[in-house]
């Protein structure tokens, strides 16, 4: 009986890089603290806004990967279910950094990202001043904290449930139907925050009072669906990252095929959402909606809006396609990170076309402040994935999943 | 892989009864080789009354006119176009479980997939009934194809959803025919090869194409299927996505909203599930089924329910709340005309809620989800609710135009608006109990597929697996070829 390769150490060059990025990030950062700060506070909290609250999303989408799974009683992800664990327990960092990030905004007055905060100009805007019971200081800041405060706590009582296990086989199947009862609850309360916070009000008050008048009733979903997609893709990564260090014995390309697929399903699906969103708003016609295109389609943003459908649709669905695509590991590598940059570019435009209709301004600050994220993700997923068994090997599925197959 | 079939017993087992090949086959095809029974018989009769009630009732919309309804100058689409997306949307769940839960593995799917598929093929038959009969000029309802003509420069209207509802939903008539026949075919050939009148094995000869069940057979078979599988996958979506569409892209207040084309999928997968529970309730006790339709299938079509009750929920207070946020003072009316009880239609809104949103909720318990009584009642009052919805959609987004001088026309259906509805289920269920007489209703290839995994006995007999190490589980299985 051979044993498993449990224990994941951080190689050194991974540590250095994850490091490497950070540095890059906080000096990103205060350079653009200094460039921005004064004279374009805008420019600055814009870009902390989309890069916090985008990396937040698709760390917390990996939470809901392990719930939504466990619902549904799967049982192919437990063999690599201690990577969207780990890549959950970013959400702590990240959602610490959005929460700072968000309040500065809303309590330093940033009007220009947010223009509801400027009392005097809502005095006299009768329609966001009829959106005043919803877009203020208050309401904003509690619901932020209970959004983030709850998938942080939520989430970490869904690995400690799986982390139970390490010390505690299951002694009968009769446990195990109890065990799996006991996730259940917990991954269903997570779903239903889940639901009450991504898929409808926190982008609401997040992303989409960017543009304070305009409204769509799709604009949660939308947002879910781009997470989401990236989300997958961020797991892939870790998967086939450990997998090439020879961890993850028992995940297979067959694994690997459904990662693929949800890679790919879910790009379509971006692409349906972003589709009905789009076509319903041109085709209607109605000024008050076009507006959020205008800029995006006849202005400045031209070229990302096609650069946002072309990356984050038209690549992965020719590209993955086929079968073998998805049961390769470079080229899902190669696509997940397309399609995580993809959604980085859509998450830009959702933030900036707001406060900058006229020209696109895209630097070196934005990227320099993704790879302190990136570093940052690295770093505490690393770190989370060493301190737990990699395996959740006690699970009442887990055999399942070593001989899946598609 | 070596071990090829195993499943954890903490899952329940999807065929109960210890069952055999054999008995499988026994089991399904019973129905269709004895004579009918006297409920079998007292429901036929019954179907086929409200058919003719139906056929009775369209008669007298082709005869005398559109105005045998009470449509009115306001509401231009009323009872017929409810009924049509109603429809519509039963339509869905035949082919999500075929298609969708293919792609998902979800083992559960084979009890319950040949009935499903059965009953989207017949719902999108109902449904298509209502938009040929609405047109009024009748015979001329091949207008709505797109050909070269001698009609001069009278074109369909490429622009108009309308339109693309005639292409999407042919398609998905045509593709989930095809995928429910080619499913059919191994099946028909079991009940051929099992026949001893003349008239049945020439019957069943021709219907299974001559299947022998070769590998070559099996191996198209299996390619096909998957085909077309992939074919319906988008399909699904695709018409209520479209049917959404007839509403958002207009620019009335109530109508056009982006979410609507997620929200008209979940919502038609939502009622699909509740007819599919409702139908097969019934089947399962008349013809005897219940070790194939399981307490475990009930359960998880009710989690389907309570999953897509509350997508569908979010999606209403979505709109809600918008309707407020937005600060449009029409799309603020429309709404009114919905939530204020003051209202002469308010009390659609809140069937439709409680129908809908709230009383679904009880499926999160898992008691209820395996309760008969409850999930037929709950089936029937989804599809209550579910029907609501886009009475309510529809009607109270229309009954008060821009004109106030109009308002006072309230919409009730004339007799036959209702009898044509009713006409729809008597057709619904005159080929749904031929089908159940006909056909098997249970795909029993594929039930003899997840019989050595998920069957009661088999699954006992891997009690040995259960306790193994997962290491020395994982070791045996990469060396086992």
């Amino acid at each position: 009986m051979s044993s498993f390769k449990e224990q994941f150490e951080i190689p050194g060059r991974f540590r250095n890089i994850s490091f490497a990025l950070m540095a890059v990030g906080i000096v990103s950062v205060i350079v653009g603290f200094f460039m921005y700060g004064s004279h374009e506070p805008a420019r600055f909290w814009a870009t902390m806004l989309h890069n916090s609250v985008f990396f937040l999303l698709i760390t917390n989408a990996s939470m809901f990967f392990i719930c939504a799974t466990t619902l549904a009683m799967g049982s192919w992800q437990l063999a690599f279910r201690r990577v969207p664990e780990a890549i959950s327990k970013c959400v702590i960092p990240l959602g610490i950094i959005a929460l700072i990030v968000l309040l500065c905004i809303v309590l330093g007055d940033q009007h220009h990202i947010y223009h509801w905060l400027d009392k005097e100009h809502v005095q006299h805007d009768t329609i966001l001043k009829g959106k005043a019971g919803f877009l203020n200081p208050t309401f904003f800041i509690v619901w932020t904290l209970l959004s983030i405060g709850l998938w942080i706590a939520l989430g970490h009582k869904m690995r400690q449930l799986s982390r139970y296990l390490d010390e505690n086989p299951l002694a009968s199947v009769a446990e195990g139907k109890k065990y799996v009862f006991k996730s259940t609850i917990w991954s269903a309360l997570f779903i239903v925050w889940f639901a009450l916070t991504v898929a409808s009000v926190t982008p609401w008050l997040w992303l989409m009072s960017i543009d304070a008048h305009w409204y769509s009733t799709m604009y949660s979903w939308y947002t879910f669906a781009s997470s989401f997609v990236s989300g997958m893709s961020l797991i892939a990564l870790f998967v086939i990252f450990l997998k090439n260090r020879g961890y993850l014995e028992v995940v297979t390309e067959e694994h690997l095929h459904d990662l693929g697929k949800f890679m790919f399903a879910f790009s379509i699906f971006w692409c349906y959402l972003w589709f009905s969103q789009y076509m319903l708003i041109w085709y209607a016609n109605i000024p008050e909606e076009t507006i959020y295109f205008k800029p995006r389609v006849q202005g400045a943003y031209r070229a990302i809006f096609f650069l946002n459908l072309i990356v984050n649709f038209f690549t992965p669905l020719l590209l993955l396609m086929r079968r073998s695509a998805k049961r390769n590991y470079t080229s899902v590598a190669i696509l997940a990170v397309i399609i995580i940059f993809g959604h980085w570019v859509d998450f830009y435009q959702m933030v900036f076309v707001g406060p900058f209709k006229e020209h696109v301004d895209l630097n070196l600050f934005d990227f320099g402040v993704a790879a302190g994220f990136v570093g940052l993700i690295m770093f505490s997923t690393g770190r989370a994935l060493a301190q737990a068994p990699l395996l959740a090997k006690n699970d009442p599925f887990f055999k399942e999943s070593v001989i899946h197959h598609t | 892989m070596g071990l090829l079939r195993y499943e954890s017993q903490t899952r329940n087992p999807l065929v109960t009864g210890h069952k055999t090949y054999h008995q499988v086959t026994e089991d399904i095809v019973r129905p269709i080789e004895a004579k009918p029974s006297k409920l079998w018989k007292i429901g036929f009769t019954i179907s086929l009354f409200l058919l003719s009630f139906g056929a009775y009732s369209v008669y007298r919309d082709v005869v005398y006119g559109i105005g045998q309804w009470n449509l009115n100058k306001t509401v231009g689409w009323g009872w017929d176009i409810t009924n049509f997306v109603w429809w519509v949307g039963i339509g869905h769940a035949g082919t999500l479980i075929s298609a969708i839960l293919l792609l998902f593995r979800q083992g559960w799917r084979t009890g319950v997939n040949r009935a499903a598929e059965a009953m989207t093929i017949f719902a999108v038959m109902c449904a298509g009934q209502f938009p040929i009969f609405h047109m009024g000029r009748v015979w001329n309802a091949f207008f709505v194809l797109p050909y070269p003509n001698t009609r001069g420069p009278l074109w369909v209207n490429f622009n108009s959803p309308l339109l693309w509802d005639v292409f999407a939903i042919s398609t998905y008539f045509t593709v989930s025919l095809l995928f429910w026949y080619c499913g059919l075919l191994p099946d028909l050939a079991t009940v051929r090869d099992r026949a001893k009148e003349k008239w049945r094995k020439r019957m069943y000869g021709v219907l299974s194409f001559g299947w022998t069940g070769s590998t070559k057979h099996w191996q198209r078979h299996e390619s096909l299927s998957l085909v077309l599988a992939g074919l319906s996958t988008p399909l699904v979506l695709s018409v209520h996505t479209i049917v959404s569409f007839d509403f958002a892209t207009s620019v009335i207040p109530g109508w056009h909203t982006t979410i609507f084309p997620p929200y008209f999928v979940a919502g038609a997968i939502f009622s699909g599930f509740a007819m599919v529970q409702t139908l097969l309730l019934i089947v399962r006790k008349v013809l005897s089924l219940e070790d194939y339709i399981t307490l475990e299938h009930i359960e998880v079509m009710n989690k389907v329910i309570v999953l897509t009750g509350s997508i569908v929920g979010i999606a209403y207070i979505t709109e809600l709340f918008i309707s407020w946020y937005g600060q449009n003072p029409y799309e603020a009316a429309a709404f009114r005309n919905r939530w204020d009880i003051t209202t002469p239609l308010a009390w659609s809104y809140y069937l439709m809620m409680s129908c809908n949103v709230l009383s679904p909720q009880i499926f999160w318990f898992r008691k209820m989800r395996r309760n008969i009584t409850v999930t037929f009642f709950m089936s029937i009052i989804v599809n209550v609710g579910m029907w609501f919805e886009r009475f309510v959609i529809i009607v109270t987004s229309i009954y008060r135009d821009y004109l106030p001088s109009s308002w006072s026309t309230y919409y009730r259906p004339t007799i036959w608006e209702v009898g044509f509805y009713m006409g729809t289920f008597g057709l619904f269920f005159t080929c749904f109990f031929l089908f159940s007489k006909f056909f098997p209703v249970i795909a029993i290839a594929e039930i003899k597929h997840i019989l050595k995994k998920s069957g009661e006995s088999y699954k006992e007999g891997v009690g040995g697996i259960e306790t193994q190490a997962p290491e020395e589980f994982a070791h045996e299985q990469a060396h086992a070829h």
